[in-house]
């Protein structure tokens, strides 16, 4: 009997992990659903459930004119971002991996790139709006697109340097040997064999430079503004049927660059 | 080719130019900024004398008190997760189990912040659910509180945790916990002695990467925290943004940078983080 319990509980146990898959799964798709289900509602303040089916705040969003230009700042900044935080990654990316540089100068340059990781964003932040007004340059894009891409640099960095590090050395010593100068050997042996690295990396910084908050907060001045920022300032108001159908919208931008870069390579 | 290199040695200086210097302007100089102006006006420590006051201190530890707790919740979460998704799951399907465990990650965090409103408010849908079923008479008050931040902080962070702990899940030998499990080893003991310590490297980097950001959060906390517990994160913001106290927020800030970075040194202490730290 007591055998017979111990072994009920052991099994109980063995099954947890799985138990915990689906709460987590659960836990973290419930809320976006129920935000989507809520922006179909006609009301101004929704309840569950809702009653009739109505796009109504789909327009009024669409055609707000506050929103689409966040939207479009957003979108714009993104896709800089993305760029310029990619050829930047790849460039660390290189230094990190395969440099001529001594072990103790690329472990250095990659704990600088990685700054943004353990230092508290709203430390960074701060100390960024604050240099940046102390130089000159103020508030306005162009802090808020440096801030991004010191945001996005060791993420890009690190998931380029990851692939960089499987490449075989010897396809670009064969180059060599056949005459290939560095050049055309970055371009026709190294890059192509990144791609896949190099697309997601693309993707990625374009999905955290487009939900970026904190560093934004700081640095956009009163003439920029971004989705996040729109949304936070409508959250802290109130929770209303505009900010749902909005939500919506952010999570399709974002959830179709997680879609297009899972098609591309492994996660990890 | 890595002896005498000279040429190749500077052009790979100037390849690391670019990033280096972003890293560099954005990075170390705006620190030395806050420092000097956490000094200033001439060189005094007024403003380091004003953040240890009570009223600031009080701050300082709920902030790294939120950022330890909220990360060992995600770590005690995604242990279990990881394990399930390296170990247990189909191989056709963990790919899409991975992958759909660390979507989020791509979202909004404010976004889906907002949603926990939804959810937790006292019409919101777990308050109708239990009292509906009849489980509750009266609605509960869920959010802006301790709990309803912690929901949020986990939401927007376990899939940071699952996606860098994985990497050292996979690689764990599932033949030890077999061999363990035929040697009569319980389930908790083959946790303790088998999976912790080989996966150490990956809670230690999933730490390093989330800890700092719960811990001077500021969102989280802003759209369902109770207004009463104030974050580090909300003060600096406070005095940037009325123009004053600049000096005060900076040594603020400095003062909280060096205690995350100390508890994550106090962290490295421990022998088996060191040994695990040490490979790296």
């Amino acid at each position: 009997m007591v055998s017979r319990v111990t072994r009920l509980a052991e099994r109980g146990a063995g099954r947890l992990p799985g138990i915990v898959v689906a709460l987590a799964l659960v836990f973290l798709y419930t809320p976006v659903l129920i935000i989507a289900y809520l922006s179909l509602s006609p009301a101004g303040q929704p309840t569950i459930p809702i009653d009739g089916f109505s796009l109504r705040w789909y327009t009024a969003v669409l055609t707000d004119t506050r929103f689409i230009r966040a939207l479009l700042t957003s979108l714009g900044i993104g896709v800089v971002t993305a760029i310029c935080g990619t050829a930047l990654g790849l460039a660390g990316a290189y230094v990190i991996v395969r440099s001529h540089l001594s072990q103790i100068a690329r472990r250095s340059i990659a704990v600088i790139i990685a700054l943004p990781l353990f230092v508290p964003t709203v430390v960074v932040a701060f100390g960024i709006g604050r240099a940046s007004a102390l130089v000159g340059l103020g508030y306005g894009y162009l802090p808020v697109i440096l801030g991004h891409l010191f945001w996005v640099l060791p993420f890009t960095t690190f998931l380029i340097a990851a692939r960089y590090a499987e490449l075989d050395d010897r396809l670009s010593a064969a180059a060599h040997d056949l005459g290939a100068d560095d050049r055309t050997v970055f371009r026709t042996i190294t890059i192509p064999l990144l791609w896949p690295a190099l697309t997601a990396s693309v993707l990625f910084a374009f999905a955290l430079s487009f939900n970026e908050f904190l560093i934004t907060f700081f640095l956009a001045g009163s003439s920029v503004t971004t989705v996040p920022l729109e949304i936070f300032g409508k959250v802290r108001i109130g929770a209303t049927a505009f900010l749902n159908a909005a939500s919506v919208l952010v999570i399709v931008v974002s959830a179709v660059a997680a879609g297009v870069a899972s098609t591309l390579r492994r996660p990890v | 080719m890595s002896v005498a290199n000279a040429p190749g040695r500077l052009r790979d200086w100037l390849v690391a130019g670019s990033p280096l210097l972003l890293a560099l302007a954005l990075g170390v100089f705006p620190l030395l900024t806050l420092f000097v102006e956490s000094i200033g006006p001439g060189l005094g420590s007024e403003n380091y004398a004003a953040v240890l006051s009570p009223l600031y201190r009080g701050a300082l530890l709920y902030s790294i008190g939120v950022g330890v707790g909220v990360t060992a919740v995600c770590l005690a979460v995604a242990y279990p997760i990881t394990y399930w998704i390296a170990h247990r799951c189909p191989d056709r399907y963990r790919l899409v189990a991975l992958v759909s465990v660390t979507l989020p990650l791509w979202l909004n965090y404010v976004v889906l912040n907002y949603a926990w409103v939804w959810i937790l408010a006292r019409g919101g849908v777990v308050n109708r659910i239990l009292v509906g079923t009849g489980l509750l008479d009266s609605s509960l008050d869920l959010l802006y509180n301790n709990i309803s931040m912690t929901i949020g902080f986990v939401y927007i962070y376990l899939p940071y945790v699952v996606l860098t702990m994985y990497v050292s899940m996979e690689r764990l030998d599932y033949q030890l916990i077999e061999a363990a499990r035929d040697l009569g080893a319980s389930d908790i003991r083959v946790f303790f002695d088998i999976v912790l310590p080989r996966t150490l490297p990956g809670a230690v980097a999933a730490t390093l990467i989330v800890y700092a950001r719960i811990a001077g959060a500021f969102a989280t906390p802003e759209i369902l925290g109770s207004p009463g517990n104030v974050m580090i994160a909300r003060l600096v913001v406070q005095a940037f943004r009325q123009y004053t106290n600049y000096g005060f927020a900076a040594a603020l800030s400095f003062v909280f940078l060096l205690l995350v970075l100390g508890t994550l040194g106090l962290g490295a202490l421990s022998p088996r983080v060191r040994r695990e730290l040490r490979q790296w």
